[in-house]
């Protein structure tokens, strides 16, 4: 690896990014050809901060987006990062003349439009004002100022007099939510949207939008309804500012196959006629799930394997790879495990080994955890699984509840008598909650 | 003095009686005449003598007053006077001694008060005595508290142990309703003549009461029986209170020790059971919570958590607290029950795993070497923790093998055989049917309490009423179906 790289990577590794040292299967310029809007810059940022072979790249091409648009803060972020992994690139310097024409516009356009809607807001006319704040919001949001541009889009919201204006507002206010990483906010305005039948492609928009705010709260299961109910009929350019419709096939059928069982996965993924329409978008996905389904599961793990390098350079995707796979990882090991009531840790390993890892620690994790209903025999190298039995388990039941019963009637007894001795206790007058006593501490004799 | 001897031999008359009231009244008029007697001259100098006359099992009320009256004056030898004692305690008529409890409650008292009789003689003559005079030994006696004092400071917990392990469900102190029966009747419940009034014990507060479980707790730990050690302080903990906010500083005491004890009953936080009063739980919230420190550091620690946790409350906390070495036992437990969860993940395992996957809470670092592993895997199944057995075979590592527990976890049909569960749920019928009496006299006594015969009335006159208007049976509500509704764990609400 080049020394400049080597350096830029130490210094992510430091601020606990995540590295993919592996070449993913992406090509860089068609891969963000699927998007449009300020998510292009956050995915190839993302791709040249994490990727080694694609880093240089990645910046440069988003040194370019950030140029053609109006965000300097995104530019000097994206041209620092470049100046440690490749100082010799004509990018990594600094365009000053277009820095400070950009920053001397920005501040220009800012302040007309709020002169224009201080104007608006004097005429009364809520049209205007509706206008003017939706045009300050997407100035405020082209120049990074989230913050400023949901509080813009907010304001909208009093002056909406047509439904269709009411899904502008909601369609930005979840936009600008997912920028900023609240999930909680994309599903409030998300469900705000719900009530509206109005149009078709913001239901795409909307599930879209609530998948995504569900994976980033880590709620796999959820996540993935939302991404199976997707309508593949709506063009993708109504979602495209979010995700690419491949994405939508990678989320949805990741997610699926981290939470759901085989039966759920063949019903509403497999058979799922809307949702095929964007497997066909990543084929591998669906010979996962497949394969998976089939109860191939060393072939399901292998081909997620292979794909592992591409979903960690998602923007959404990222942070929750290592927790989706070994679900999936822990899934497959159950599933396999069921027909067997003993399995030697040979074939285990061979169905799910991995280089350096023992799958015995792996399997003894699982079982502590309480995944997994089986023992170890670490000595004959067997797993075997536990069974219930109902005999003995209905026996110590019965058991249980005798020696209750007998507690309980002792209990019951005891405070029946000290209630009718009148030993209970009773609040002191002056020290509160204690009853009046003197100390009583008993020496311990113990060993 | 032969005159004497022929007044103390009088009871029992060798004639016999004809009813239980005869006995009655003629146990009563000897007590009399015991206690007029006891203040002669002539009765104090010859008590000594007269000692070797009277039979103690025979004439037991006679020789009772006798042994007061030779303790009081010192009239006769010492190691005499103590042979005779304890003979007399482990020999004594107790239907007959019903009726002079003020003298055994003298006499037990003096033998408790550890100035003369040994205490291992007298902490095992008194609780031969006490269950003499109560069989089911469910009635508490000021007696009791004071025996637990003294096995407990003695360390001769062991002699006492048949007594503390009788379940306690009586008070003394309950307002006696009139039982019918004479004292001596045999069907008697211990509850009605274990009472201030006969003299066989004093009056108790709830200090006492929560104090003797408290011993009972210490006993057992001294023993090292969790099991019986969390059930006495769970009593403590679970102390009912009349009002929403008292707690006394005993029962944070136990509690403390509870959370202890059950870290190494259970290798768990023991829960606090529904019954506990709600100030209490606030108390043991607030002054328990190192304790609960502790506690979490061990249930999902590991052995550096759990070490670091106890450096940081500090050994001189737990010592002023005069719990060090139970916590320093808890910090050795961590280790077992760390080997012993181990049996839910392998059947097998080897010593050098162990090792490894395991620290002890004491170094926070793994044992040293194998042997030792063993060594502590001896000792637990010596203590009866774990059910396993250490294998070395020759072509393979050193390891242990969990045997299968009786719980329902066991994978080869397991289970217990039919004849052996069968035997289980008849000792556990067995010791619910030995509860029956108690719940029979609870019964009657709550049954014939003014309260309850107050309500009866009005229920009745109301039912009377109900169907002078309607004219019909429908609308009679059975008053058990009401009574069931009543709280019994507040017991009787007073005035009502």
């Amino acid at each position: 690896m080049d020394q400049n790289l080597q350096a830029f990577f130490t210094m992510v590794e430091n601020q606990d990014g995540v590295i993919v040292r592996d070449p993913p299967k992406l090509d860089l310029e068609i891969y963000i050809q699927n998007y449009k809007g300020r998510t292009r810059f956050d995915r190839l940022f993302l791709i040249g901060r994490s990727s080694v072979p694609l880093c240089v790249e990645a910046l440069k091409a988003a040194i370019a987006e950030a140029k053609r648009g109006k965000d300097t803060h995104r530019y000097r972020e994206a041209v620092e990062l470049l100046r440690v992994a490749a100082p010799s690139e004509p990018e990594a310097t600094y365009d000053q003349a277009w820095l400070e024409a950009q920053e001397a516009s920005n501040k220009a356009e800012t302040n007309r439009l709020l002169t224009e809607l201080k104007g608006y807001k004097n005429n009364l006319i809520k049209e205007s004002i509706r206008m003017g704040h939706e045009d300050l919001g997407k100035h405020m949001e082209s120049i990074g100022d989230l913050n400023a541009a949901a509080e813009a889009y907010s304001k909208m919201r009093p002056d909406i007099s047509t439904p269709k204006q009411f899904l502008d507002v909601g369609k930005h206010l979840v936009r600008v939510s997912i920028q900023r990483q609240e999930w909680g906010m994309v599903a409030t305005h998300v469900g705000k949207l719900q009530y509206v039948e109005e149009d078709k492609t913001v239901e795409g928009y909307m599930k879209v939008s609530y998948g995504i705010a569900l994976l980033g709260q880590e709620k796999y299961k959820d996540a993935a309804s939302s991404f199976l109910a997707a309508d593949p009929a709506i063009p993708a350019s109504s979602y495209n500012e979010l995700a690419s419709p491949s994405d939508v096939a990678v989320y949805g059928g990741l997610l699926a196959l981290a939470s759901m069982d085989r039966d759920e996965l063949q019903s509403s993924v497999l058979d799922n006629s809307r949702f095929r329409t964007f497997l066909e978008q990543a084929p591998h996905i669906r010979r996962a799930v497949t394969q998976f389904v089939s109860g191939r599961y060393s072939a399901c793990i292998s081909i997620l394997e292979s794909y592992r390098p591409d979903y960690l350079l998602d923007l959404y995707l990222q942070k929750h790879i290592p927790a989706i796979y070994s679900q999936i990882r822990s899934k497959c090991i159950v599933q396999y495990l069921i027909p067997f009531s003993c399995v030697s840790l040979e074939t285990m390993e061979k169905a799910f080994g991995r280089p350096g890892q023992s799958i015995e620690d792996e399997l003894a994790d699982m079982i502590q955890l309480g995944a997994l209903q089986a023992r170890i025999d670490s000595i004959n190298k067997l797993v075997t699984t536990r069974t219930s039995n109902p005999r003995s388990q209905m026996q110590a039941a019965a058991l249980k509840a005798a020696e209750n019963y007998e507690r309980q009637a002792l209990d019951r007894l005891r405070r029946i008598g000290l209630a009718a001795a009148d030993l209970e206790l009773k609040g002191g007058k002056k020290m509160g909650g204690f009853a009046a006593q003197h100390d009583f501490m008993v020496e311990e004799t113990l060993g | 003095m032969d005159q004497l001897a022929t007044l103390l031999l009088g009871f029992p008359p060798a004639s016999g009686f004809a009813s239980f009231e005869d006995y009655h009244s003629q146990a009563k008029s000897h007590n009399q005449t015991l206690d007029k007697l006891a203040v002669t001259s002539n009765f104090r100098q010859s008590a000594a003598q007269l000692l070797k006359h009277v039979d103690p099992a025979v004439n037991s009320m006679s020789h009772l007053a006798l042994l007061n009256t030779a303790i009081n004056t010192g009239s006769a030898p010492l190691p005499d006077l103590l042979a005779k004692v304890s003979v007399f305690l482990c020999s004594f008529d107790p239907q007959q001694i019903r009726y002079s409890g003020k003298a055994l409650s003298s006499l037990l008292e003096w033998a408790l008060s550890g100035s003369s009789l040994p205490a291992s003689v007298a902490v095992d003559v008194v609780t031969t005595a006490l269950l003499r005079l109560d069989s089911t030994g469910s009635v508490l006696t000021s007696h009791h508290v004071a025996l637990a004092k003294l096995a407990l400071d003695t360390d001769n917990i062991t002699p006492a142990l048949p007594l503390l392990d009788k379940n306690i469900v009586s008070y003394p102190g309950i307002k006696s309703t009139q039982d019918s029966r004479p004292l001596c009747s045999p069907d008697l419940p211990p509850a009605a003549y274990m009472t201030i009034e006969t003299g066989l014990t004093k009056s108790l507060t709830s200090t006492d009461v929560l104090q003797y479980d408290l011993i009972r707790g210490l006993c057992y730990i001294q023993l090292k029986d969790w099991g019986k050690a969390l059930d006495a302080l769970e009593r403590v903990v679970t102390y009912p209170a009349r009002d929403n906010h008292s707690c006394s500083k005993i029962m944070v005491e136990a509690h403390n020790k509870w959370l202890l004890v059950g870290l190494l009953r259970t290798g768990k936080t023991p829960e606090l059971p529904p019954t506990t009063a709600p100030g209490a739980q606030k108390a043991f919230a607030t002054l328990g919570k190192p304790y609960h420190a502790l506690a979490k550091a061990f249930e999902d620690g590991s052995a550096a958590t759990l070490r670091a946790e106890f450096e940081t409350i500090g050994p001189s906390f737990f010592s002023e607290e005069n719990n060090l070495s139970l916590v320093h036992l808890v910090l050795q437990h961590f280790q077992r029950w760390q080997i012993l969860n181990l049996r839910h993940v392998y059947t097998a395992v080897s010593l050098e795993q162990i090792r490894q996957r395991t620290h002890s809470a004491i170094t926070a670092a793994p044992l040293a070497t194998e042997e030792e592993v063993e060594q502590l895997l001896r000792q637990m199944m010596e203590d009866g923790m774990l059910r396993g057995v250490v294998e070395r075979p020759a072509d393979r590592p050193a390891h242990l093998r969990f045997l299968d527990d009786d719980d329902a976890s066991s994978t080869d049909g397991g289970g217990l055989s039919e004849a052996e569960f069968a035997r289980r749920m008849q000792a556990a019928a067995e010791r619910l049917r030995e509860l029956a009496p108690l719940v029979r006299a609870t019964s009657d006594r709550l049954g014939g309490s003014r309260e309850y015969i107050k309500y009866l009335v009005e229920q009745q006159k109301r039912e009377l009423d109900g169907r002078g208007r309607a004219g019909t049976m429908d609308d009679v509500t059975p008053f058990m179906s009401q009574i069931e509704d009543e709280d019994l764990m507040t017991g009787v609400v007073p005035g009502y």
